[in-house]
């Protein structure tokens, strides 16, 4: 009987890796987070805004969640269990691998920055979303679905630092955000995050601390939804 | 035959795992359905000892000098009976007064104004503020991995010795859903194994009437943020739900407590600014007071003669469970950690 059952599962086994193996594929889904058309480089290089401010970035990290490919508008692939914590500092969480069918062609990429409101209130989880991660409040649960820290002569703050912990689940502050980019390249797909697009939203000058869900929170996530594009070849 | 054979095999082994599931969480008959998803994070006995052991450690904190159970006492129904307001490390004093830990697994939101919104994520707070352990969430994790014991209970529970955040609160959260106190005189008289004095009889009328349209039975809270009449305190100007919300309407409102033990936990109320539970029927008769805010259910007076206070008090004490305080298995047991 025991061994009637192994060669089932055997069996079994052996078809879904060989089935699995023929029809997906690996395919890599990377950001490159730049500053204009500089390679974003933190806390070393200096960067100038549009109006001729210096700024430093220091710290800038992001969840994208629930990516889905899309032709003509209808969605052709859908990643289950989609939850990515981006971290400029990290290499390795700036390159995703979509477990997509070989032959697929799609002309858009849909996702979420941020983390929906359902997963919020779900409790403890692991990986990228571990509360350990650094992008969850404590003092009011929920998780921070944007960081970006930095330094500008334009802030009269404490070391010239800018704060933005961008999040909040709960109506009316749900600051999650969809972001829609048409993409020609199939084979990999390469997008930009232009922080230099949300800077310059911004007059750093009146605006360089926002760490709670809120109007502000709301408003600068909506900024920030704008900075992804496809890398131009 | 074979497959009669293997279907009674995994019936068997279904029905042993719930058994022992439900042996460790118990619903009290009558009682309501939980609000925690044990699905999501299934009890294990190995979990529960993780979890009582950081509960009981002060390693969670910078200076190695509180523990939860510093500020939730077994012997107060996990709430605070020294100090109003809560003390931290280094004497440094919270804002407002812990409450119990009783039957977490049926509240909704936890905190006086509502801002943690799960119980796994609870231990995050009083972890990382600077008034009450004053850690880093990657120094606390780094200090469980160095630490002689932790790897063995993390493995135990988990199969894996690295120590993650999640196995971290899950554990935690398991220790504290088991803190559930359902024996006290009250249930054994709605068992019908007990009867109340007439006394207690006339205070759980008075009860009925006045009290538990908020401190809804079986559990004594109906879950809801109220505004039951405390005036603010002009030092703390603590606005409650509002904080969280944002919104007006939240001004003043806090989380309606259990009343179950209610003996062992004072002070009472958010700022711990009752000693005496008749202080306390005392706000509710003569103390109330009207803001925009002040809940419906209390905005015509109560009216109580001092002999019905008394009586409302020896039906409250009813609600005083023994077998939860005294209860072996809520305590600190360092033996445990050694096995
Ligand atoms: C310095 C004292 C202190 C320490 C240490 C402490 N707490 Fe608390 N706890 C409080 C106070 C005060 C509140 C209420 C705070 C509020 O409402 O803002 C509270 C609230 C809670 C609640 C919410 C209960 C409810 O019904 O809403 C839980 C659960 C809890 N604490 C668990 C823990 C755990 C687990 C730990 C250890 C990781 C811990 N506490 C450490 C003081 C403390
Ligand atoms: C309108 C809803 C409401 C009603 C009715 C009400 N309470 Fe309360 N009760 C609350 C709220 C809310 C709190 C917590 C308030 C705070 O701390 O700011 C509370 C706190 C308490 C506390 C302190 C509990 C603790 O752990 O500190 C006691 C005791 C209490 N109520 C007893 C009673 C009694 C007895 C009655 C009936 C005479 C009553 N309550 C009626 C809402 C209500």
């Amino acid at each position: 009987m025991k061994s009637g059952i192994a060669t089932i599962i055997v069996f079994f086994t052996i078809n879904t890796v060989v089935l699995f193996a023929q029809t997906t594929s690996n395919r890599i889904l990377n950001f490159q987070p730049k500053f204009g058309n500089e390679d974003l480089q933190l806390i070393e290089a200096v960067y100038t805004t549009k109006n001729n401010d210096s700024i430093w970035i220091d710290v800038f990290k992001c969840y994208v969640s629930n990516i889905a490919l899309l032709q003509n508008g209808k969605v052709v692939w859908q990643e289950k269990n989609s939850f990515h914590l981006i971290n400029s500092a990290e290499q390795e969480s700036l390159r995703l691998m979509l477990q997509t069918p070989v032959a697929l062609t799609f002309d858009a990429i849909q996702f979420n920055v941020g983390i929906d409101s359902v997963t919020n209130v779900s409790g403890a989880m692991g990986g990228d979303l571990d509360p350990t991660n650094g992008m969850y409040w404590t003092w009011q649960s929920g998780y921070i679905n944007i960081k970006l820290e930095g330094r500008s002569n334009k802030c009269l703050t404490r070391n010239n630092a800018f704060t933005f912990h961008l999040g909040g689940y709960q109506f009316p502050y749900n600051a999650l955000q969809k972001v829609m980019i048409s993409i020609q390249q199939n084979e990999k797909i390469n997008i930009v995050t232009d922080i230099q697009k949300f800077i310059s939203s911004i007059d750093l000058t009146t605006q360089n601390q926002i760490m709670t869900p809120g109007k502000s929170a709301m408003f600068l996530s909506n900024q920030f939804s704008t900075i992804f594009s496809e890398l131009k070849q | 035959m074979k497959k009669v054979t293997i279907f009674f095999l995994l019936l068997i082994f279904v029905l042993t795992a719930f058994v022992s599931v439900s042996q460790l969480f118990v619903v009290p008959k009558g009682w309501p359905k939980p609000n925690y998803d044990f699905s999501k994070n299934p009890l294990s006995k190995e979990k529960i000892e993780l979890g009582r052991a950081l509960f009981y450690d002060p390693i969670l904190s910078r200076d190695n000098s509180i523990s939860c159970a510093s500020c939730h006492n077994p012997y107060n129904a996990f709430a605070n009976a020294n100090h109003q307001l809560s003390l931290g490390i280094e004497d440094k004093t919270g804002s407002r007064n812990a409450p119990v830990l009783v039957n977490l697994a049926w509240e909704k939101k936890f905190m006086w104004d509502g801002a943690i919104n799960h119980l796994d994520m609870q231990s995050l707070f009083p972890i990382t503020h600077p008034d009450e352990m004053g850690e880093q969430l990657d120094h606390v994790i780094s200090k469980l991995k160095g630490s002689t014991i932790y790897p063995r209970l993390f493995y135990k529970a988990y199969q894996d010795s690295i120590v993650t955040g999640e196995h971290l609160l899950k554990a935690i959260a398991q220790f504290m859903l088991t803190l559930v106190s359902s024996n006290s005189k009250y249930d054994s008289v709605m068992r019908h194994q007990a009867v109340f004095s007439n006394q207690e009889k006339n205070g759980y009328q008075l009860f009925k009437k006045n009290c538990n349209s908020c401190h809804t039975e079986p559990l004594f809270t109906n879950h809801e943020f109220e505004n039951n009449g405390l005036p603010i305190n002009k030092i703390l100007k603590d606005f409650g739900r509002m904080k969280v919300t944002g919104l007006a309407i939240d001004s003043l409102k806090f989380k309606v407590p259990t009343l179950r033990n209610i003996q062992y936990s004072s002070p009472y109320m958010h700022d711990g600014r009752f000693t005496r539970l008749q202080d306390v029927l005392k706000h509710y008769t003569l103390g109330i007071q009207k803001s925009s805010t002040l809940s419906q259910k209390i905005q015509q007076s109560i009216v109580l003669t001092s002999n019905e206070r008394v009586d409302i008090i020896a039906f409250l004490l009813t609600l005083s469970d023994n077998s939860f305080i005294l209860n072996p298995s809520f305590n600190f047991a360092k033996h445990n950690l050694y096995q």
